[in-house]
């Protein structure tokens, strides 16, 4: 079963366009939806939650079409807005107070589990808390009041290194069961590599690949070679960079011939952002 | 809808603008002042400062993730505006009650409280909130042009009302010397106010709603 299902998702905006933005995430998995700063990753979840009106397109989640059930899909979804605040001189019980009441299936002894386990004070206020303890507050009523898609635009970024890996390590015990999808956005790569089990790369408002991890990667070459050689696979580079060594640039596997005496490795995701960023930049 | 309305009585209405109509409404007991000013003070003050709390606090986009309808976070809202308005009118009526009891022989220039000065009242209201609320739900954030339009025209009419009540000798006469005569006239004043007040609320929120389902909520 599906638990996210995007079609041909479009929007447009005066300097910005999502132009058939299309992946689906099955459910029990954790997604990453990877994107330069600008690319179009917030403006993707915030169509899919109906809180921008799209252009064109259909969002299914859990099944069910977003625009005809969002009432009661929002019941069943958990966001976490990286860097987004709210109420933040309130208690953390006020809070929680007002927010279960919206919930029919809130879960009380669940709530107070969650607290214990990411070590959340209840007296605190919103403010008060860390970065990091701000994601778990929100993962603690997301799964207290039984979320099945957990949406996290960037609820890793501004958190040292620790608080990251204690949260991806949270995000794959969420999943382990299979009932639990989450789809989360970042630009910090390396969080992907250590947690996602699926890849969605959107570069200037489109979707570039979305695939599981390993054939996500496997599908571009990191290409190593002295710039003497750059002429035999310029043209099918996605871009590429020239130093004193030679030329390093990333091109689609299938663009490759393996017999062609350059170095071929398999990127990772950081490199695959960082060369397709640069292409935008080569047709600016 | 119940728990929008909680939401905005625990979250967001901060408890000071709930003691508000008690404060303002004792400038009732301010002997022959002008009245309509008393009323005007919750668009002056609360107004501002409770939707700017809103803003401050990311309301609508906390409210936007909440499992609830775009219809329902317009209707909540408007009702917690008509329910601050309700008690600042009612306790203000209460005060105005206190007011003539204590002063019985005071000579008004301005409108004494009555019941077609309270009508009159309600109108008022009613145009501050035609004006302001669907002007507030083009963007369900930025207040100020929303409060400055609204606010400017409620404080129009009761310029206009009170101007027409000093220099009409037969109205000046009928709102501020001989109310017990013309009682079923400051009834039906009250009454066409309040009708008024309902038909301009309910028109103001069947607007935001059109307005406010074309909204981004950024």
């Amino acid at each position: 079963m599906l638990a996210l299902d995007i079609r041909n998702l479009n929007k447009k905006y005066p300097n910005f366009e999502l132009k058939n933005v299309s992946f689906q995430l099955e459910k029990g998995y954790i997604m990453g939806f990877i994107g330069a700063n600008g690319a179009g990753k917030t403006t993707t979840i915030k169509s899919m939650l109906n809180l921008i009106q799209i252009d064109s397109g259909e969002v299914r989640i859990l099944g069910k079409s977003m625009a005809e059930h969002e009432t009661e899909l929002k019941q069943e979804i958990g966001f976490a807005f990286g860097g987004v605040d709210f109420y933040t001189r309130s208690k953390i019980k006020t809070l929680t107070g007002v927010i279960k009441k919206f919930y029919k299936n809130w879960d009380d002894a669940a709530y107070s589990n969650y607290l214990r386990r990411f070590k959340l004070d209840e007296n605190k206020k919103i403010a008060e808390l860390s970065a990091g303890m701000k994601v778990k507050y929100n993962l603690a009523i997301a799964l207290s009041h039984g979320a099945k898609l957990l949406i996290l635009d960037e609820p890793t970024s501004g958190l040292d290194p620790v608080a990251r890996d204690d949260l991806l390590d949270i995000f794959q015990s969420l999943v382990l069961d299979g009932e639990v999808s989450i789809l989360f956005s970042t630009h910090i790569t390396s969080d992907l590599e250590k947690c996602a089990d699926f890849i969605t790369f959107i570069d200037n408002g489109q979707i570039v690949n979305s695939s599981d991890k390993e054939h996500f990667r496997e599908t571009y070459r990191l290409l190593n070679g002295k710039e003497s050689d750059l002429h035999q696979v310029k043209d099918k580079l996605i871009s590429y960079k020239v130093n004193s060594f030679g030329f390093t640039g990333l091109i689609h596997a299938g663009d490759f011939e393996p017999a062609l005496d350059i170095r071929a490795a398999i990127p990772s995701l950081e490199e695959i952002m960082i060369y397709f960023a640069k292409k935008e930049e080569a047709h600016v | 809808m119940y728990n929008l309305l909680r939401k905005d009585l625990k979250l967001g209405v901060h408890p000071m603008f709930l003691i508000m109509p008690l404060l303002t409404g004792a400038l009732m007991l301010v002997p022959a002042w002008i009245y309509f000013l008393v009323l005007l003070y919750f668009c002056w003050i609360t107004i501002p400062n409770m939707f700017g709390g809103f803003k401050a606090q990311n309301d609508l986009m906390f409210t936007a993730m909440m499992p609830v309808s775009k219809k329902d976070m317009v209707k909540a809202r408007v009702s917690v505006l008509v329910l601050l308005e309700l008690l600042h009118i009612g306790i203000a009526m209460l005060y105005g009650l206190i007011t003539t009891r204590l002063y019985p022989n005071l000579d008004y220039y301005f409108f004494k409280p009555s019941p077609g000065f309270w009508g009159l009242c309600f109108v008022m209201l009613a145009i501050f909130n035609l004006i302001f609320i669907p002007m507030y739900y083009k963007t369900a954030y930025k207040f100020g042009s929303a409060a400055t339009v609204s606010i400017t025209a409620a404080m129009l009419f009761a310029l206009a009302a009170q101007w027409v009540g000093i220099q009409n000798t037969k109205m000046a006469d009928i709102f501020n010397v001989t109310v017990g005569d013309h009682m079923a006239l400051h009834s039906s004043i009250l009454i066409a106010g309040i009708a008024i007040f309902i038909a301009f609320a309910w028109m103001a929120y069947r607007m935001a709603v059109t307005r406010f389902l074309k909204v981004e909520i950024q």
